[in-house]
């Protein structure tokens, strides 16, 4: 054995000796990463099917804009969901015939082989508990309960007939921002992100907006979580009071320049460990530490509503450095013309039962409405008078229905007016471009039951959804477990034509 | 031990016995499936297969629900109570229990029974768990069934208005890439100059959209004007909050397919509006924040154009 030899060995054994087990950890993690990423940001390979859309970026730049499959009548996405899940009964689905019958026993053909989250035995029949009149030139029937959006009802597509088939907020909730009802894939955002990246690299292309803190999204950070995307398409939650973005800004006694020194010492040693393993995974670190840089500008401007004036501010009902969904409402519309792909909108606490009394039909729904309605409505006026309205799409919408029944949970009356979960129906709006307006789309039975007409599964709204922004929702898919993933799932989805303009 | 067989019987003796055995066999196919012997005439062509005349109520109204709401159970692959609704002669033979459709009694037709009972009936079709039909999806079989369940008929009085589905545009890479040829060194070379500005409308189309907006003033008249090769091509410009003005005019009206034109909080003013004045295309437009005057908008406005922003503000 020659000694040229012996010392390779040497150092072979020294460099193992000098490997700590966390190094090791770290290197096999990396090397894993590495070929996850080779595999997923690399090229998701078109795998035979020579139609399939290509969605290779550079890493340094994963956000960078990609154009949709054919031309889009929408260019971005505002979504406003209503966690909780509001009362279509008392919004929008008008139905005379069940106040004629309120307060009498619900009959059995309605509860046979149901399952409901708390309705036991015999629940009592329960009418709108708000006066409904008929508005705009659309004939729209709704509730005295939401005195602005009435306005713009003629903006509105109202889908009547949504149906979902989860009765608990969480995996309904779920279903509706990531198409399942299970953990693990990716959020409305994140598809649409990596689909078409965004207009804007100093902003992320995916904003969440969170108000009415009291309560919590029932199933939590998944509902904007990237899933099996890569990681850089999940959306950044954004805080309308004090800094925008947690730990964004530099700490007190740091200058701007000293960041940039910081980050270019940071950078430089990313790019050793880019050269050394050649994980993409690193180039998107450095992309994300130069977009967080940018950021530190641009989103503080983007998020600051005391730069709007003081008739703006007074139309949302919006008051600078509280956090509340009238000012998120403006800064959904500040990020709408800084050109942010995807903004969603989260206002909790919708979930009517009538246990404590803030869940009352006729307190808590009371309050979210005057909370939601005049920010909703500027919103609208706003992005209509600017010109905006005409592409970007507009949704407002919870994740399942309510009950015609007075909830009577373990068999007996709430102390306050309550309406169980219901999967059954539920009545969603959509405003903007490539759809109609003043319309109502579906119906439901006299009793607001079921859907008797034009039924709307959430994966029918997806589909529509990534439609009007130029996808055949079977061509933005992901190569994820041997399947195509899809936003639809792999049930086949329907395209709803009825509503489109 | 009965004896059978040419060589122990006389030839007619045979043969009647053939015969016998033949018409008991049919017999018995025909009580288990009456649908047998049409059937049967029909595939040895000694009976006319009935067919529904392309472009008839049924072919256009009737048939795509049978084969998208019922012929997974009863089509090609599962023939479930014998019945397949896959074509018009199968529909009008029916299954097991005979014939399902009865032409012009609509009570009397199986099949609209089966569909009309409420969606928990053991024998509601399609059964429990699948999506029922639609209130007028029933309609369009009852009132084709009661017109006389004809393949011919073209049209039936207050049938419902029939859904257009969405058809998604087909391309050809091949297509788009030759369309795009005379202008792709043009268009990358730009590219390069302004990242993030200029974009292909959509994969499967040569037009380009345009977005300075967020280059504020750092996006002057002649960058504009760098822009003039691609100029009839743009079919998209978001220009708001650019340094761009009157300046501009000549660019912006030789960019003549353009659909959307954004010229919000520009100093653009009312001759710029005179520049559009041969855009044909033209939809939709924003001086929101201009010094734009709602006389010079009028002439767009009364062609169609959605006009955001103006003087009265």
């Amino acid at each position: 054995m020659s000694d040229r030899k012996n010392d390779d060995l040497m150092a072979d054994y020294l460099q193992v000796e000098a490997q700590t087990r966390r190094q090791f950890v770290g290197w096999g993690a990396g090397g894993l990463g590495a070929l996850f990423m080779n595999s997923a940001m690399a090229a998701p390979a078109p795998h035979g099917d020579p139609t399939a859309l290509n969605f290779v970026r550079d890493p340094s730049t994963p956000l960078s804009v990609l154009p949709p499959q054919f031309r889009a009548k929408v260019k971005r996405v505002i979504y406003l969901h209503m966690g909780g899940s509001p009362s279509q009964l008392d919004l929008f689905d008008y139905k005379p015939i069940l106040k004629r019958f309120h307060g009498q026993e619900c009959p059995q053909s309605l509860l046979a082989g149901k399952r409901f989250a708390f309705i036991q035995g015999v629940p009592k029949l329960l009418g709108p508990m708000f006066p409904f009149h008929q508005a705009g030139k659309s004939g729209a029937w709704i509730s005295d309960r939401l005195p602005h959006l009435e306005k713009q009802v003629d903006d509105l597509c109202i889908i009547k007939s949504m149906k979902t088939d989860q009765f608990n907020h969480a995996p309904a909730q779920l279903l509706v921002h990531t198409g399942d009802a299970r953990l693990g894939h990716a959020s409305l955002g994140s598809w649409i992100t990596y689909g078409l990246g965004s207009e804007n690299q100093n902003l992320p292309g995916f904003i969440v907006l969170i108000s009415n803190g009291g309560t919590t999204a029932n199933a939590g950070k998944p509902l904007w979580g990237s899933g099996y995307l890569p990681s850089v398409y999940q959306g950044v939650p954004c805080r309308s009071a004090g800094e925008p973005v947690l730990y964004l800004q530099n700490p007190q006694g740091v200058t701007r320049p000293e960041r940039r020194q910081v980050l270019d010492a940071v950078d430089e040693i990313n790019r050793h460990a880019y050269k050394e393993f050649g994980n993409p995974e690193t180039v998107t670190r450095i992309a994300q530490y130069e977009m967080a840089f940018r950021m530190q500008m641009e989103a503080s401007d983007a998020m600051d509503i005391k730069k709007e004036p003081a008739k703006v501010l007074e139309r949302y009902g919006a008051e600078p450095g509280k956090t509340s969904y009238a000012n998120n409402c403006l800064v959904a519309r500040r990020l709408a013309e800084r050109g942010v792909r995807f903004i969603q909108l989260y206002h909790w606490g919708w979930d009517s039962h009538g246990t404590p009394v803030d869940e009352g039909v006729n307190v808590g729904l009371v309050k979210r409405c005057k909370e939601t309605d005049q920010p909703t409505a500027a919103l609208l006026a706003d992005l209509k008078q600017r010109g905006l309205l005409e592409d970007t799409l507009v949704i407002w919408g919870g994740e399942f229905g309510r009950t015609p029944m007075w909830e009577n949970r373990g068999g007996q009356e709430m102390e306050f007016i309550g309406r169980d979960h219901h999967p059954g129906c539920f009545t969603l709006f959509m405003a903007g471009g490539g759809i109609k307006h003043g319309i109502s789309h579906g119906e439901t039975d006299d009793l607001g039951y079921s859907i008797t007409r034009n039924p709307v599964e959430v994966r029918d709204l997806h589909a529509t959804m990534l439609y009007l922004l130029g996808f055949d929702y079977r061509k933005l898919n992901y190569p994820y477990q041997g399947l195509d993933q899809k936003l639809t799932g792999v049930k086949s989805a329907r395209i709803v034509s009825e509503i489109l303009a | 031990m009965a004896d059978f067989g040419p060589g122990r019987m006389s030839a007619p003796a045979y043969l009647a016995c053939v015969a016998l055995l033949t018409v008991l066999g049919l017999g018995v196919a025909m009580w288990a499936h009456p649908a047998f012997l049409h059937s049967t005439l029909q595939s040895i062509g000694l009976e006319a297969v009935p067919r529904a005349a392309p472009g008839s109520f049924y072919a256009v109204r009737v048939a795509p629900l049978f084969e998208s709401r019922c012929a997974g159970c009863h089509g090609e692959t599962r023939e479930k109570g014998q019945l397949r609704l896959d074509s018009f002669a199968a529909v009008m033979r029916g299954g097991a229990d005979g014939a399902v459709i009865v032409p012009g009694d609509t009570k009397a037709s199986e099949l609209f029974r089966r569909i009309s009972l409420p969606p928990t009936d053991d024998k509601a079709m399609p059964p429990s768990g699948k999506t029922p039909l639609t209130a007028d999806e029933v309609t369009v079989i009852k009132l084709w069934i009661a017109a006389g369940a004809s393949g011919e008929v073209r049209e039936i009085k207050g049938a419902p208005k029939p859904v257009m589905e969405v058809t998604i545009p087909q391309s050809d890479p091949a297509t788009v890439q030759r369309r795009r040829a005379p202008l792709a060194a043009a268009v990358k070379d730009l590219q390069a100059l302004f990242p993030g500005l200029i974009a292909y409308e959509a994969r499967d189309s040569a037009d380009l959209e345009v977005d300075a907006s967020l280059k504020g003033a750092r996006f002057s008249d002649a960058n504009l004007a760098a822009l003039s090769p691609l100029a009839a091509h743009i079919v998209r410009a978001d220009l708001s909050g650019t340094a761009i003005a009157d300046a501009s005019a000549p660019m912006l009206a030789t960019m003549t397919s353009m659909r959307l034109l954004r010229l919000a909080n520009t100093k653009i003013t009312d001759k710029t509006m005179e520049a559009l004045a041969g855009h044909k295309a033209l939809k939709s437009l924003s001086v929101v924040d201009t010094g734009v005057s709602d006389a010079a908008l009028e002439p767009l406005k009364a062609r169609g154009v959605a006009v955001y922003g103006g003087s009265h503000e």
